[in-house]
C-alpha cells in the first residue's frame, strides 16, 4: 500500500466522523459526460470541490435521464448520498417532490427555483455577462481597423425561442451595447429551434447581409450554425454557456460563459462546510465569477487594448453597483426592449 | 435584399426537395415513408465523416447515398416482408436512428450533440459567369451547389420515369394494384423495396446537403424535422413531381422570408408561423378549386 492511499484512508476516517459529510452525487444531464460542455464543466467543479472538502463524490449517469426523473432521484436518495446536485433541467419538479420524502438529504437544482427547506436553487446572472458581450460588440463594430468589421454600427443577436429566459440574455446584451454607444443598432431574431444549425446559419447570414458584423447567439445547437456563418463570411459570432471560441478560432469574438463548475463547486463547498443554503436561491453573477467573458484566446490580439480596458471598466462598475443590469426574469421587460 | 432572399430560399428548398422526391416515388410504390428523417440524419453524419476522412466530396455524397439507401432497405424489408405497419416502423426508425447516432458519436468519437471534425470539405458552389451579374436570374442560377442542380433535375426525370417508362408503370402497379401486378407475374414487393431504397438514397443526399452543403458539421438536430416537411410536400403535390417541387419551394421560400421579416416590427411568433400558415392556406385554396372543378363537371 503506498503512502497516498494510506493518507486517503486516514482522511476518509476523519471526515466520516462529521454528519454532514455523507457522500455527494452529481446527476448528469442529457448529453452525458464527455459532452465537452455543460456536463463535463460541472463535473470538473464537482471533482475539485469533493477533493477540497475531502468527501466522497460520485457522478450518476443514466440512460433515460429525462423520462426517469423521479426514479433516478429516489434511487440516489436511497443510496445514502447526503447531497444530490442535479444538472438536468427537466428534473425540477420531480426533485421538489422527492426532496419532501427525504428531509435529511440535500438537493441542488440549477437555472430554476424549486421549493423545499432542503433544496438549494442556483441561478446565473446571465444578463451581466451578456451586458459585457454587448458592450464589447458595440465597441468593436465601429472600429474598422479590426479585420472583418464594416463601417455600419450594427450588431445582432439570435435567440433560440422568444421567452423571458432567453430575453434575459438579449436585454443585457442590448443594454451593454447602448451604454457604450446609443447609436448602435441591435438586430434581434429568434430561430424557434435549439438544434437546427442550418437555420442558425441562414439567420446569421441574413444579419450579416444587412450590415451586422457581430452576432451573439443564445440558441444551443442552432447557434453552432451562427458560428459557422461567421467563419464562412469572415464576420464574428459570440458564443454562449461554454467557451466556444475554439469552435472557429478567430471568428468567435468571445463567449459568454456560465460557470457551471463554479456553481457546483460553491454548493458542494457549502455543504461540506455545513453552510448549505437550503430553501434559498443562490445567484451567481460577475462578482461570484459565475458568469464571465472567455479569455478570447484567438481574438485578443485583434482588439485594441483600450477596448478591452473599457470592458474591464464596465465590469468593475457592475461589481461596484454603479451599473445595474436589467434582469428580465425578475423585473419584466424594460422600455428599450418590449 | 431580393437576391439574397432568392438564393437562401433555393438553398433551403434543396434538402426538402430531395427527400420529397424520394418520398413521392416511395408513395407511388405503395409505402408512405415516415422515416425519411432517419435516412436524412444517417446521410448527414456519413457525409461529414467521409468528407473529413477522405477530403472527397464525391465519395462523401456516394457514401451518404448508400447509407441512406441501406436504412431505406432495412425499413422496407420490415414493412414488406414482416407486414409491419409502415407508420409505426417509420416513426420507430426516426427515433432509433437518432438514438444510434447519439450513441455512435459518443462511443466512437467521444462527443455529444455536435461533431465537427477537422478537414470537412464542403460542396462547391457553381458560379456561372455573366449570368451571375444579372439580378434575380443570377441569384437563381449562379452560386448553387451541385446537389441543388441535381434535385431540380430529378423533378422532370421523376415525372418522365413514372409516367412514360416500364419501370414507372410497374412501380405504379405495385402501389395501386398489388394483386393485379402479382397476377401478371410481377414482383410488387421487390418494386416497393426498390422505391424505399431510392427514397433512402435521396434522403441520404438531403442530409448530406445540410451537413456538407450548408453547415459544414454534424449536429444531432441538423435535420430539424425536414423529413416531415418533405412528407407534407409530396402530400401537397399529390404524387406529382412538379407540384411536389412547388410545395418544397413554398416551404423554402417562406422559411427564408420569415428569417428576413424578423425584427421589422412584426412579432417573431407570428412571423415564424408563416411557412406553415401559407401551406395550409394554399392547400385549402387548391382543395376548394378542385371541388369547384369536379362540381361543375358532374
Amino acid at each position: 500500500m503506498n503512502s497516498a492511499s494510506v493518507l486517503a484512508l486516514a482522511l476518509g476516517a476523519t471526515s466520516a466522523a462529521k454528519a454532514a459529510d455523507a457522500p455527494a452525487a452529481l446527476i448528469i444531464a442529457q448529453g452525458g459526460l464527455g459532452d465537452q460542455s455543460y456536463n463535463d464543466l460541472a463535473y470538473e467543479g464537482f471533482k475539485k470541490a469533493v477533493a477540497a472538502a475531502k468527501i466522497e463524490g460520485k457522478p450518476v449517469e443514466s440512460k433515460d435521464v429525462v423520462a426517469q426523473a423521479a426514479d433516478i432521484l429516489r434511487r440516489a436518495s436511497d443510496a445514502g448520498f447526503g447531497l444530490l446536485v442535479d444538472l438536468e433541467y427537466s428534473h425540477g419538479e420531480a426533485l421538489a417532490t422527492v426532496a419532501k420524502d427525504y428531509p435529511d438529504t440535500k438537493y441542488v437544482i440549477l437555472n430554476q427555483v424549486q421549493p423545499g427547506a432542503n433544496v438549494a436553487s442556483v441561478l446565473f446572472q446571465e444578463q451581466e455577462g451578456s451586458y459585457l458581450a454587448g458592450a464589447l460588440a458595440a465597441l468593436v463594430t465601429t472600429d474598422t481597423s479590426i479585420p472583418g468589421i464594416n463601417d455600419k454600427p450594427i450588431i445582432g443577436v439570435i435567440g433560440g425561442t422568444k421567452s423571458v429566459g432567453i430575453d434575459k440574455f438579449i436585454v443585457g446584451y442590448i443594454q451593454g451595447a447602448h451604454d457604450v454607444n446609443p447609436n448602435v443598432e441591435v438586430k434581434v431574431a429568434y430561430s424557434n429551434n435549439f438544434g437546427d444549425p442550418a437555420i442558425g446559419l441562414q439567420m446569421a447570414k441574413a444579419m450579416y447581409d444587412e450590415g451586422a458584423d457581430i452576432v451573439y447567439q443564445v440558441a444551443g445547437g442552432t447557434g453552432i450554425g451562427v458560428i459557422q456563418a461567421a467563419k464562412e463570411t469572415g464576420h464574428y459570432a459570440i458564443g454562449v454557456d461554454t467557451d466556444q471560441d475554439g469552435l472557429a478560432p478567430g471568428s468567435v469574438l468571445t463567449s459568454m460563459l456560465k460557470r457551471t463548475d463554479v456553481a457546483v463547486e460553491t454548493v458542494v463547498g457549502d455543504y461540506a462546510g455545513d453552510t448549505f443554503p437550503g430553501g434559498k436561491t443562490v445567484t451567481l453573477g460577475l462578482k461570484e465569477n459565475g458568469v464571465a467573458l472567455s479569455d478570447m484566446k484567438y481574438t485578443k490580439d485583434k482588439i485594441p487594448a483600450a477596448t478591452l480596458a473599457k470592458v474591464d471598466e464596465l465590469k468593475a462598475k457592475i461589481l461596484s453597483g454603479d451599473i445595474k443590469v436589467w434582469n428580465a426574469v425578475d423585473q419584466g421587460y424594460p422600455d428599450f426592449f418590449k | 435584399m431580393i437576391d439574397p432572399l432568392i438564393h437562401a430560399a433555393l438553398l433551403m428548398t434543396t434538402p426538402i426537395l430531395l427527400a420529397a422526391i424520394g418520398g413521392l416515388v416511395n408513395r407511388v410504390g405503395g409505402i408512405v415513408n415516415i422515416g425519411l428523417e432517419s435516412m436524412m440524419l444517417t446521410g448527414a453524419l456519413v457525409a461529414v465523416i467521409v468528407s473529413a476522412d477522405t477530403g472527397s466530396v464525391v465519395l462523401a455524397l456516394l457514401a451518404a447515398l448508400v447509407a441512406g439507401g441501406i436504412v431505406g432497405l432495412l425499413m422496407s424489408l420490415v414493412v414488406t416482408r414482416l407486414a409491419a405497419n409502415e407508420i409505426i416502423v417509420g416513426l420507430g426508425f426516426s427515433v432509433a436512428v437518432a438514438g444510434l447516432v447519439r450513441f455512435l458519436l459518443k462511443s466512437v468519437y467521444g462527443v455529444s450533440g455536435t461533431f465537427n471534425p477537422p478537414g470537412v470539405v464542403m460542396l462547391p458552389r457553381i458560379d456561372i459567369p455573366v449570368i451571375a451579374d444579372v439580378p434575380i436570374l443570377g441569384a437563381i442560377l449562379s452560386g448553387q451547389d451541385p446537389l441543388t442542380w441535381f434535385a431540380w433535375a430529378m423533378v422532370p426525370v421523376t415525372a418522365f420515369v413514372l409516367a412514360r417508362t416500364r419501370l414507372g408503370l410497374r412501380l405504379r402497379a405495385a402501389g395501386s394494384a398489388e394483386m393485379t401486378a402479382r397476377a401478371l407475374g410481377l414482383d410488387p414487393l421487390a418494386s416497393r423495396d426498390a422505391s424505399t431504397v431510392f427514397a433512402g438514397a435521396m434522403s441520404g443526399l438531403a442530409g448530406a446537403h445540410l451537413s456538407i452543403g450548408v453547415v459544414g458539421l454534424f449536429n444531432e438536430g441538423i435535420t430539424g424535422g425536414r423529413g416531415f416537411i418533405a412528407l407534407a410536400a409530396f402530400y401537397f403535390g399529390r404524387n406529382r413531381p412538379w407540384r411536389t417541387a412547388l410545395g418544397a419551394l413554398l416551404f423554402g421560400f417562406f422559411e427564408a422570408l420569415q428569417i428576413r421579416l424578423q425584427g421589422r416590427g412584426v412579432p417573431a411568433e407570428l412571423v415564424q408561423m408563416l411557412p406553415y400558415l401559407i401551406v395550409i392556406l394554399v392547400l385549402t385554396g387548391l382543395g376548394l378549386a378542385n371541388r369547384r372543378r369536379s362540381g361543375s363537371s358532374s
